[in-house]
């Protein structure tokens, strides 16, 4: 496989008799976003402190930039970013201190070290801040910072372990455009979430993870297509019209009327397709030949929501009942 | 990517990746100077932590002074001043463990811990930013120990001697604090989860008077109590071996050889179970 990126094989990982990881596997090739989604107890942490070198695994392999994190765990961490669920900065000391002292401990010059705080501090829009202690740091602020840390000698492979969450959706937004800037710059970054919209929005590939094994895997457009279609959204002009309108649609796409929905009240049409955008088409010319008019017509792709439930059962973003939480930093307060 | 700009950056990550010793120097020297940078940050810390100590001072020196008698023409001041900073310190050192509680909580030590750094950088760091906290406290009190009457009877080699010791008394007993703040985590837990076992081993020992001055009951316990020896050896170098063996009937020498086999099983015992605990994670 490919010799940067991340291979991960057959991961496991037990806390006691708990299993948080049943052989995972996947692979982020260099340049890619990839997001683990999942809810809280899937084992994202897990797998995140694993690669990272944090903790060590039960079983399986694992390599980053091509070194192994059991046995050149010290390359590892020489390769890697990581910005945790917690904002992993020092409150004493400023924003720029912070900055500095990472890069010198990942052995950048001070000179240097130097230089990239400042330039990291202004793209992420902290220099007016930089010399103030990060105490008085809003939460966002601090995120902004700990990803800057984070890329101060620009890692071969960023791990982002649920980089917004706790956040304000205002402060998310900005976060995520920082995430997007990256993604465009072709690093490369493994980045899990509990929140649909955030892999949506960032990845480029989405590993599905629940109860510590992979469930699905693919872009977000595959694994919506892996629920089921889209769904074609029509309101007829005349509500009269709509059972005409459905009766036609249901010939053009070769399915029985029993699978179309009709809603004679709002005039509205649900038609379950298939061939995506063409279907769009095709059904416009179809009314247009019949004469029907058409008040609004839209093509509707399931949600990531959607395909969460229907992979597991239960939406991601609900904390299941039946799984403990893994407590890999037993004692914790979790904020 | 070609596999020139790879080669390129392997060989990058393989140079952030080697240890030398004086990278490992430089480690521990950018982890304690950070340390430093927060102790300096707030200087409550070192205030509050110096006038606690100082009130005691007060209290044993005038109120106690006056009404006991330790025999040996040595003044009760002069015999329990050396003690008094030997407890200071201890307590003093309890904030070592605190400190690493919340740089647990914060994710700071994933941070370092997730760094190309020697692994024994964080907590080498932390006994070094601390020995020099320690020593900066121990000037004070002993400053503020001869301001209110408290004299050396040794010598000025004997009053360095006896800082030394009480500095060094001081890091084994970070060592322990640092092991329970990574076991306990809790930074509001590891106050009274170092200060209850230490305590009472304070009281039990020589510090308020000689051993053969204690309850019967308790002289084993004092016998056998490394706090004695840290304050006997203390005590030795501050009054002279004739005092201490005049008032407390051991010898200097004896003194001291039991505190640095303590010591050493202290620091190693301690040292031991707290990298075992920071590599764990």
């Amino acid at each position: 496989m490919s010799e940067s990126g991340v291979v991960v094989d057959g991961l496991v990982k037990r806390f006691g008799s708990f299993v948080a990881l049943h052989g995972v596997s996947f692979v982020v090739p260099e340049g890619m976003v990839v997001g683990l989604l999942g809810p809280n107890g899937a084992g994202k942490t897990t797998a995140i402190r694993i690669l990272s070198t944090l903790l060590a695994p039960d079983g399986g392999r694992a390599s980053v930039a091509g070194y192994d994190v059991v046995t050149q765990p010290q390359q590892v961490r020489a390769a890697i970013g990581l910005t945790g669920q917690f904002a992993a900065v020092d409150e004493d000391l400023t924003g720029r201190e912070n900055l500095v002292l990472v890069g010198r401990l990942t052995r950048l010059s001070k000179e240097f070290a130097q230089e990239r705080a400042a330039e990291l501090l202004d793209a992420f829009d902290l220099s007016d801040a930089a010399d103030r202690v990060v105490r008085g740091y809003s939460g966002g602020m601090r995120r902004r910072l700990d990803l800057a840390a984070s890329l101060i000698a620009s890692p071969a492979v960023l791990f982002l372990d649920e980089p917004t969450t706790g956040l304000d959706p205002r402060s998310r937004l900005r976060l995520w455009e920082v995430i997007g800037r990256l993604r465009d710059e072709g690093k490369t970054i493994v980045l899990t979430t509990q929140y649909m919209e955030e892999a949506d929005q960032l990845a480029e590939q989405i590993s599905v993870i629940d109860g510590g094994r992979i469930i699905a895997e693919g872009t977000a457009d595959q694994l919506k297509t892996k629920v089921g279609g889209d769904v074609l959204d029509l309101r007829v002009h005349e509500r009269a019209e709509a059972s005409a309108a459905a009766a036609l649609l249901a010939d053009t796409f070769g399915i029985s009327t029993a699978e179309v929905t009709i809603d004679d009240e709002l005039g509205s049409v649900l038609i379950p397709v298939t061939a995506g955008a063409s279907a769009l088409v095709d059904a416009v010319r179809a009314l247009d030949g019949a004469g029907l008019r058409v008040a609004d017509l839209g093509l509707r792709r399931p949600s990531l929501d959607d395909v969460f439930l229907s992979l597991t059962g239960h939406l991601a973003e609900e904390p299941r009942p039946d799984a403990p939480e893994p407590r890999p930093r037993r004692g914790r307060p979790r904020i | 990517m070609s596999t020139v700009a790879a080669d390129a950056r392997h060989t990058i990550i393989e140079q952030r990746a080697a240890l030398s010793p004086r990278r490992v120097v430089g480690d521990i020297a950018l982890v304690a100077g950070r340390n430093l940078r927060k102790v300096q940050r707030s200087p409550g810390l070192i205030v509050f932590s110096t006038i606690q100590p100082l009130m005691q001072l007060v209290l044993f020196v005038f109120i106690f002074g006056s009404i006991a008698s330790i025999g040996g023409g040595i003044a009760y001041r002069d015999f329990v001043v050396p003690a008094v900073l030997v407890q200071s310190i201890a307590f003093a050192a309890m904030g070592s463990g605190v400190g690493i509680a919340y740089d647990l909580q914060s994710g700071m030590i994933d941070r370092f811990r997730s760094l190309p750094i020697a692994r024994s950088a964080f907590l080498v760091g932390r006994t070094v930013s601390d020995s020099l906290r320690l020593g900066l406290q121990s000037l004070l009190l002993v400053a503020a120990s001869l301001v209110i009457g408290f004299r050396f009877h040794n010598g000025l080699a004997g009053a360095v001697g006896m800082i030394v010791v009480v500095v060094l008394f001081g890091i084994a007993l970070t060592t322990f604090s640092a092991f329970v703040g990574l076991a306990v985590k809790d930074p509001e837990t590891v106050q009274p989860a170092v200060f209850i076992p230490v305590l009472p081993l304070v009281f039990t020992s020589s510090a308020f008077a000689p051993v053969s001055k204690l309850p019967g009951w308790m002289q084993p316990i004092a016998k056998i109590n490394p706090i004695t020896y840290a304050i006997d050896t203390a005590r030795g170098l501050a009054l002279g071996p004739g005092v201490l063996y005049k008032v407390s009937g051991i010898h200097l020498s004896t003194a001291f050889a039991i505190f640095a086999v303590y010591w050493v099983l202290i620091v190693g015992v301690f040292t031991a179970l707290a990298v075992h605990r920071y590599r764990v994670g």
